[in-house]
């Protein structure tokens, strides 16, 4: 046994004072006159001083009390090397969290780590059980509560610095879990990183069992010089008719000394394109354009590299650049009346997310091949025949689009029933005030644009005529007129949905057309009916990568990771990729090698490469709940003596047996007084 | 307080509540009437009758005791001689020393010891014995020689007895035995803080000279039981020296060395002949005495 403060040992000296008061201070107390000392002085003063001590138990009660408090406040501790000697204390379930997160690869942290754990494992007494947990952007049991130490050596054996970020929230949640199940009576967590301040965000609800002692080992500080590559930005450009792409990379230094001549390569499909030379201050940062490639294929991938440092990692930004294809629309309209169809067809070629192709046709003429070819058809107020509708149905079920704008020509046979209304009588609103829009679903992605303040005004539109409907039972109204009819519907018809303007596109019964909305309105309209929704040129790792679109049917595919490690998606469960890896992901459907793969990047979190420290108890506060818990040496891991003693409290039961001792003094002692 | 006792008839009175009667007469009356009329057999007084004779006058007698009825009768000169003559003299020796200032229980040894004397001086003087008083401490405080007269002055001296001086028995005594020339009873009444052997040896010539001596020795409980508990100084009140006691360490030896002084005491006297009655100051006063009347029928017999 230590102790933390032996100074305070020096109070055993109080210890007197009870003897005192028993053979001084109780004959001093009062003077009795006696008639004569004539036998009194025969008897040998010295043996009645020696048998001064009245009541024993009180005297030793007393000394017993003093000796607890006095040790109380010297703080005693056991080594833990005594600790695991004297196994009588208690079984531990101990839980060694590791940090595998990139930054680990720093330097010879990960080396360090793995020494630190190793000292954990080796400390376990017979009885104890350890878990191995490794943790990055999620947390994963390695060896779940084992006594075998060979095992839990093995177990940390298998463990190196991932490409993850840091985050301590699930693997204190992990560790919480692991010793909330725990039988044995002393449940620890020995969690070992280099504790970066971007790891931390708050404590987020972390809280291991009451009692539990989290001991911290950072393996961090020292020198936290590095350099990074940020995420690039792409500029897309037309030139020639073709599309060309123009990178600009940033590079951040996060060390105290400027970086000069440092040489950032541009690599396109593998090669070395571009390499331009900067220089980044301290604690600044610098970017650099490179010029215009145009991508080829259907994914091309892409890398801008500096030359390596410590921390390998950030080093190399990747993603992915694929040539956008324009989508397909048909606008239906009457034979004849070319006007009708002038703002939407301007205003849909003038997309840009996705690009649409677009091409007018007189409604009859769309034949099965045209509609086999198209993402979007929309029928300009034109009657339909049952043919056309039964063709259009057909296209919708396999997942088209449709577009119905009901002027007041529009006509759609009753026997086909895919639309979300049947148009009816045309309301004339050209006496009195004009319709205008009133209620807008603004959680509908076609709305959702227009969902803030000033993000469009749709009710400057006035609306002198549209046709009262009768809407389908499965349909949506997404927008109503200010007497309550609706104005826009939709409807899901097998994969593919229909949408319902009941008013025209043209100036003839209002003037949306000539309002700033229409543009974003047409385009968002045309987007949600093709279920458009653009890949990102690179993801995170610990992102996760849905490979089929909603809705899409399944089929099996196979991924090939970074590492060159062949994944099969369950066809059956959730179609998705979870990105753990730095670079490129390649998936092809099963069966189909030879296609060409779509290809997915995956880049380190930025915020990991700064290394800049936090304090760990901070950690540790928040999952105890307590600021005082253990803290670690740096080096050796092995915990200090303060935090020992933190951890073990034996302070606190001294104290308190000291309290109780005094309680049952002062009871012995009335009764004493009394019987006397 | 008044209570019962194995004496039939007595009635025994706390001297707690008799120490709170300011007269002592009053307080001797109450006690020794009530004492004699419970007794169903009156002990042996003694000689009470006075008988006188008459003798002629010789040159020399003193001419208060001359019978100047008789005189006028027939011119001659008779000494007229009482009987009372052979009555006792009765003498208390009563020891004021510092240590008869102790009390424990509500009434000092020397309260006590006053009371006691008092009675015993009220129950002599009705027995016609002649009354004197002796207060000694290391010296002689007070003598008032024995006298029928004396009562009322014995009871005034010890009413105003107060404990001032270390006390002595040897030298008193011995003085007091060289001033009594004629044989009577006294009656000492001390706590004999002496060893055994120096009190007989104080007593003796009182004892050699014929007188009939009854020794009560007043202690207080305090002194035979030692029921002290805290652990004291305990400070001599005739010396003034300390000395540190824890009374259940040495109660035991205390007490056992008391018992055997009085052990001792009893022997002592016992073989000089002396009535030797040990008197705590809790017991009530009639319990003395009737000590002292159940000795002085025996002596009275034995005569």
């Amino acid at each position: 046994m230590s102790f933390l403060t032996p100074l305070f040992l020096l109070g055993l000296a109080g210890l007197a004072v009870p003897v005192i008061i028993h053979l001084i201070q109780r004959e001093r107390k009062h003077v009795v006159e006696f008639p004569s000392l004539m036998f009194l002085r025969r008897i040998p003063y010295q043996s009645v001083r020696r048998r001064h001590v009245r009541h024993w138990p009180l005297l030793l009660l007393r000394l017993a009390a003093l000796a607890l408090i006095v040790m109380a406040f010297a703080r005693p501790f056991f080594n833990r090397a005594d600790i695991a000697a004297a196994a009588s204390g208690g079984a531990r379930e101990v839980i060694v969290l590791l940090d595998r997160s990139y930054s680990m690869a720093y330097g010879d942290r990960w080396a360090r780590s793995v020494d630190a754990a190793r000292n954990a494992v080796t400390s376990l007494g017979p009885s104890d059980r350890a878990s191995i947990v490794f943790f990055a952007t999620g947390a994963e049991v390695a060896l779940r509560s084992t006594g075998d130490r060979d095992r839990l050596m093995a177990a940390l054996a298998t463990g190196k610095a991932g490409a993850g970020a840091t985050r301590y929230g699930p693997a204190l949640k992990l560790a919480g879990s692991i010793l909330s199940e725990s039988a044995l009576p002393r449940r620890e967590a020995v969690l070992i990183s280099d504790f970066q301040k971007t790891g931390w965000q708050g404590a987020d609800g972390v809280r291991l069992p009451d009692g539990a002692i989290v001991t911290p080992v950072s393996v961090g500080g020292g020198d936290t010089a590095n350099v990074a590559i940020t995420p690039v930005s792409l500029q897309r450009s037309a030139f020639s008719g073709q599309e060309r792409v123009a990178v600009t990379a940033g590079v951040i230094n996060r060390g105290g000394q400027p970086v000069t001549g440092l040489d950032v390569t541009l690599e396109v499909g593998g090669r070395a394109q571009q390499t331009q030379r900067i220089k980044v201050d301290a604690n600044g940062s610098a970017s650099v354009t490179f010029a215009p490639f145009t991508p080829e294929g259907r994914d091309t991938r892409g890398t801008v590299r500096i030359a390596a440092d410590a921390l390998v990692n950030d080093n190399a930004f990747h993603f992915v650049v694929a040539p956008k294809r324009p989508l397909k629309l048909i606008i239906a309209e009457r034979g004849g009346g070319a006007g009708s169809s002038l703002y939407l067809s301007r205003a849909m070629s003038l997309a840009d997310a996705p690009p649409v192709d677009v091409s007018l046709k007189a409604g009859e003429s769309l034949s099965t091949d045209d509609l086999a070819t198209t993402a979007v058809v929309v029928l300009n107020d034109v009657p339909v025949s049952t043919p056309l509708a039964d063709r259009l149905a057909r296209f919708v079920e396999r997942g088209g689009g449709l577009l119905v704008v009901t002027g007041g020509r529009a006509a759609w046979p009753g026997t086909t029933d895919i639309l979300p209304a049947q148009p009816g009588t045309a309301v004339d609103r050209t006496r009195g005030s004009a319709a205008r829009l009133g209620a807008l679903e603004y959680g509908h992605s076609v709305f959702e644009p227009f969902r803030a303040p000033r993000s469009g005004d749709f009710s400057s539109a006035r609306f002198y005529g549209y046709r009262a409907v009768t809407v389908a039972k499965d349909a949506r109204t997404l927008a109503r007129f200010d007497d309550g009819a609706p104005a826009l519907l939709e409807r899901r018809v097998g994969h593919g949905r229909v949408l319902m303007w009941t008013s025209s596109f043209d100036v003839q019964w209002n003037d949306l057309a000539l309002k700033p909305v229409f543009l974003p309105f047409v385009h968002r309209a045309v987007r949600h009916l093709t279920a458009y929704e653009e890949r990102p040129p690179w993801s995170t790792v610990g992102d996760v990568f849905e490979a089929a679109h909603p809705g899409e049917p399944r089929v099996g595919r196979v991924a090939l990771t970074p590492a060159g490690q062949r994944l099969t998606l369950d066809d059956e469960g959730a179609d998705v990729l979870a990105l753990d890896e730095q670079g490129f992901y390649e998936i092809r459907p099963q069966g189909r090698e030879t296609e060409a793969p779509l290809t997915v990047a995956s880049n380190v979190d930025l915020a990991e490469s700064d290394l800049t420290p936090m304090d760990p108890q901070e950690v540790v506060a928040a999952a105890t709940g307590h600021a005082g818990a253990a803290s670690a040496d740096a080096l050796g891991g092995a915990p200090t003596a303060e935090a020992q003693e933190r951890a073990q409290k034996i302070w606190w039961n001294l104290l308190f047996a000291g309290l109780i001792l005094l309680g049952a003094e002062t009871v012995l002692a009335n009764r004493f007084t009394l019987r006397g | 307080m008044i209570g019962t006792s194995a004496i039939p008839g007595a009635r025994f009175v706390d001297p707690r509540v008799l120490a709170r009667i300011g007269n002592l007469e009053l307080l001797a009356r109450s006690v020794v009437d009530g004492f004699i009329n419970g007794l169903h057999r009156s002990p042996y007084f003694g000689a009470s009758v006075d008988f006188a004779e008459h003798r002629g006058y010789v040159p020399g007698d003193d001419i208060r005791r001359v019978d100047w009825r008789l005189y006028a009768r027939t011119d001659r000169y008779y000494i007229k001689e009482y009987e009372a003559d052979s009555n006792a003299n009765f003498a208390v020796l009563l020891d004021v020393s510092k240590s008869m200032g102790f009390g424990s229980a509500g009434i000092t040894k020397l309260d006590y010891a006053r009371m006691l004397a008092g009675c015993l001086t009220y129950l002599v003087h009705r027995q016609r014995d002649r009354v004197g008083l002796v207060a000694f401490d290391s010296d002689i405080v007070e003598h008032v020689p024995p006298s029928a007269k004396h009562m009322d002055v014995v009871l005034h001296v010890l009413d105003r007895l107060k404990p001032s001086q270390p006390g002595s028995l040897r030298a008193p005594l011995h003085k007091v035995a060289e001033h009594f020339g004629r044989r009577g009873i006294l009656v000492l009444i001390s706590d004999l803080y002496d060893e055994p052997d120096a009190v007989i040896d104080a007593v003796g010539p009182l004892r050699f000279r014929g007188n009939d001596i009854i020794v009560f020795h007043v202690l207080d409980p305090a002194e035979v039981d030692f029921t002290f508990d805290d652990a004291s100084s305990f400070e001599d009140l005739e010396s003034g020296e300390q000395i540190p006691v824890v009374p259940e360490a040495l109660g035991d030896q205390y007490r056992e060395m008391i018992q055997a002084h009085i052990a001792a005491l009893q022997e002592r006297f016992s073989a000089n002949r002396i009535d030797y009655t040990l008197v705590k100051t809790s017991s009530p006063l009639d319990h003395a005495l009737f000590s002292y009347l159940t000795t002085r029928e025996r002596l009275g017999r034995v005569r």
